[in-house]
């Protein structure tokens, strides 16, 4: 709880110190300029799809009243979508984004039923959120991993039923399972059948946050990449990746730290060959088909590095959105290091390809 | 406790064999005349001996300086004897396969630091300056004997930061001892607090190297989190405790105090070096962030922090030049530990230049350093 918590206040501490915090801001919010910003590569109008946005659901708070979850219903007011988003979108000139609810607190119900209705109403209203904006925004799915067979339940009906584009998992990490315990291959299996995108983003618990606090957000700035580190490492590890050879999972921050530092995760295999004995390939050929990772690496050199690790086609522009970070579409168009190919390919064309989008 | 017994069990686990696995595979092939790697590197059967691999670049012969090589000396075991740290004193003791071993890397001078920092958790003063002691005059007879092949770093006890100050003062001084070596914290405290200050202020005025090696994060993650496949409390535990503990260094402030640090995080530094943006941006982005840091996190990145080469791979090394500067690589093997390391990796590198190459295999450590001869054998 105290990670949700966590979580949800450092949510609140962001929306509220926006321009006050920073030497610098990178406010995407206050960045609004007249009218709806349209980006071209070459000459050439591109779509610009945001990976990584956030949203709340308000309808989640009646179905938590008066439960212990009561807190976490609370829609934080820069999640909820509506037309200050829209704005946001426009200024950056950000033409579609990919909602998806996080947080993961809902992984924490221990009631069954509770779980499933808190499921059902963020993706109904998710889902309604790309009705009213079916050419801005398409959503993914919420669902409780505490309950695999339920997960699975959840994510074949977002996908079928309420037509969301795949679903959205953090770590957990309940109760010290990893998502790779074979418990959760019913999830995986159904994941794999539908052919749905999951976009993982770190829910704060990687069991470290009593030493992450202090200067420098250590629980955000290291905290996230770590719970993203160390959720693929089980998958890979493990083998839930080669035995669920269809699944695809796009992870926020860049992937965490593995598509930047790559290399030690199979020297760990040359070192201790046992260590390595569930996985079947190279660690580099998970990243260049299954494993995904947005642009949040701001870096010229990082997004250089990233592509040359897992190929271009794995890696999709991200903006965090409400969150101030800078995620600018510029911070792709202008890199010196990457082809005008790669920015298209990065900016939307991946995943237009991906998610059958439509290309204008 | 538990990690000590981790660390130990890894060097078994080195010790049963090599394995060639997917991007490890060019790398361990090139290593080929070194032989017997598995037994040699476990402390116990010879290497057979072969002659001393020469390294040059553009025809010139350079010299080859590793600046991340583990080992222990015999003199601890008496001093320990009859304490609660009787156990831990040896494992890697220095001898002839020492050498062997580095003639075969292509090594000339290896910088050797003894880590594990059990001694940190010695409550007694007097016993932990005597350890410490006996680790340092050790490392000094062992280069004093071999002198154009080593050199070393000071053990420090940590947990009492002024006598840390005197023991590197004296190691530096009076033993020719060219360092520090700390870990990524002493038992569970950030170096960043004040009180770590006295240490950190002795290593600025002597402006020597500061080696950091993580012992799996075990003042960050509790043990559970790693018991799974991958060996991922060394995998993951080790570079995240190097980008906690630079994290900290930088936004506690403490290159600001102390300017002429220069801090060189095992692992190619952990993962901040790689994956910079985060820190690069969190005192602008974040609300909660607290900075106390001075300059942009970036100048530290350029300037205090230095980092060895294992991130392993001809694209990650590429990547950690371009974002530290050449100035801040250095080459290093986790001697006597079995990492896919080669020098080849540096020498056949696929985007640097030979200059680069040459600064990266010795000319950043002959300065720091303070090695005047280079290699001619």
């Amino acid at each position: 709880m105290s990670n949700r918590r966590e979580f949800l206040k450092s949510i609140a501490v962001a929306a509220a110190s926006v321009g006050v915090a920073g030497r610098f801001t990178y406010d995407v919010l206050a960045q609004a300029v007249a009218g709806r910003r349209q980006i071209s590569i070459g000459g050439k109008r591109i779509k610009v799809i945001d990976a990584h946005a956030h949203l709340s659901v308000p309808a989640v708070g009646a179905v938590v009243k008066g439960t212990p979850f009561e807190r976490n219903g609370n829609a934080a007011p820069n999640q909820v979508i509506g037309p200050e988003r829209i704005k946001a979108m426009d200024a950056l000139g950000i033409d579609m984004a990919v909602l998806t609810q996080q947080g993961a607190w809902w992984y924490g119900v221990p009631d069954r039923e509770l779980a499933r209705a808190v499921v059902k109403t963020m993706n109904e209203g998710t889902a309604a959120v790309v009705k009213q904006y079916p050419d801005r925004f398409v959503g993914m799915a919420a669902f409780p991993m505490q309950f695999p067979d339920l997960a699975a339940e959840a994510l074949e009906d977002g996908v079928k039923r309420l037509g969301l584009k795949g679903g959205g998992i953090s770590a957990g990490f309940l109760a010290d399972k990893e998502f790779s315990a074979p418990e959760f291959d019913v999830f995986w299996a159904k994941a794999q059948e539908l052919g749905a995108l999951l976009f993982m983003h770190p829910g704060g618990d990687t069991g470290a946050e009593a030493h992450l606090r202090g200067k420098g957000n250590l629980g955000n700035t290291v905290g996230n990449p770590l719970e993203t580190t160390i959720f693929l490492s089980h998958l890979i590890y493990d083998g839930t990746l080669d035995k669920f050879p269809g699944v695809k999972i796009c992870c926020a921050h860049a992937g965490g730290f593995l598509p930047s530092y790559m290399g030690r995760t199979d020297g760990a295999c040359v070192r201790q060959p046992d260590a390595c004995s569930g996985k079947k390939r190279p660690v580099d050929d998970y990243f260049k088909t299954q494993i995904m990772a947005d642009s949040m690496i701001f870096r010229e050199d990082g997004l250089r590095h990233m592509i040359a690790e897992m190929g271009v086609g794995q890696v999709v522009y991200g903006t965090d959105m409400p969150f101030p970070w800078p995620v600018n579409p510029d911070t792709i168009l202008n890199n010196t290091l990457i082809t005008d190919a790669q920015k298209e390919a990065i900016l939307g064309g991946n995943l237009i390809k991906l998610l059958k989008l439509s290309a204008t | 406790m538990k990690n000590r017994r981790e660390f130990f069990k890894t060097v078994a686990g080195a010790a049963a064999g090599a394995y060639i696995a997917g991007r490890g595979v060019p790398a361990l092939a090139q290593r080929g005349q070194g032989g017997g790697r598995g037994g040699a590197r476990g402390g116990g059967a010879a290497a057979p001996r072969g002659p001393r691999k020469q390294i040059s670049i553009g025809g010139k012969r350079v010299t080859v300086i590793d600046v991340h090589s583990h080992c222990t000396v015999d003199g601890v075991a008496e001093v320990v004897k009859g304490t609660p740290f009787e156990r831990q004193a040896g494992g890697r003791a220095l001898g002839t396969d020492r050498i062997d071993l580095i003639d075969s890397e292509g090594i000339d001078i290896q910088v050797l630091t003894i880590n594990g920092y059990w001694w940190w958790e010695i409550p007694d003063r007097a016993l932990a300056d005597r350890v410490v002691r006996a680790q340092n005059e050790g490392l000094a007879k062992w280069v004093s004997d071999h002198k154009d092949r080593f050199v070393a770093l000071s053990s420090i006890s940590l947990q009492f930061p002024d006598l840390a100050a005197q023991q590197l003062d004296y190691g530096v001084k009076q033993l020719g001892l060219r360092g520090a070596t700390i870990g990524g914290h002493v038992n569970g405290e950030s170096l960043s607090d004040p009180k770590f200050d006295p240490f950190w202020a002795k290593a600025n005025e002597l402006g020597v190297i500061v080696f950091m090696h993580p012992g799996g994060a075990d003042n960050i993650v509790k043990d559970t989190a790693w018991k799974a496949r991958g060996d991922i409390g060394n995998i993951i535990g080790n570079p995240l405790e190097t980008t906690y503990f630079l994290s900290r260094l930088i936004f506690d402030g403490t290159f600001d105090k102390f300017p002429n640090l220069k801090v060189c995080g095992a692992h190619g530094g952990g993962y901040l070096p790689s994956y910079f943006q985060r820190t690069e941006v969190a005192c602008d982005v974040r609300g909660n962030a607290m900075c106390a840091n001075k300059k942009h996190p970036r100048e530290y990145l350029k300037s205090n922090i230095m980092a060895d080469t294992m991130v392993l791979t001809d694209e990650g090394l590429r990547h950690l030049v371009a974002e530290m500067g050449v100035s801040q690589v250095v080459y290093g093997t986790d001697n006597p530990l079995n990492w896919p390391v080669p020098v080849e990796m540096i020498v056949n590198h696929s985007t640097l230049t030979n200059d680069e190459k040459i600064q990266i295999l010795s000319g950043n450590l002959m300065k720091l350093l303070k090695i005047t001869t280079p290699a001619t054998a």
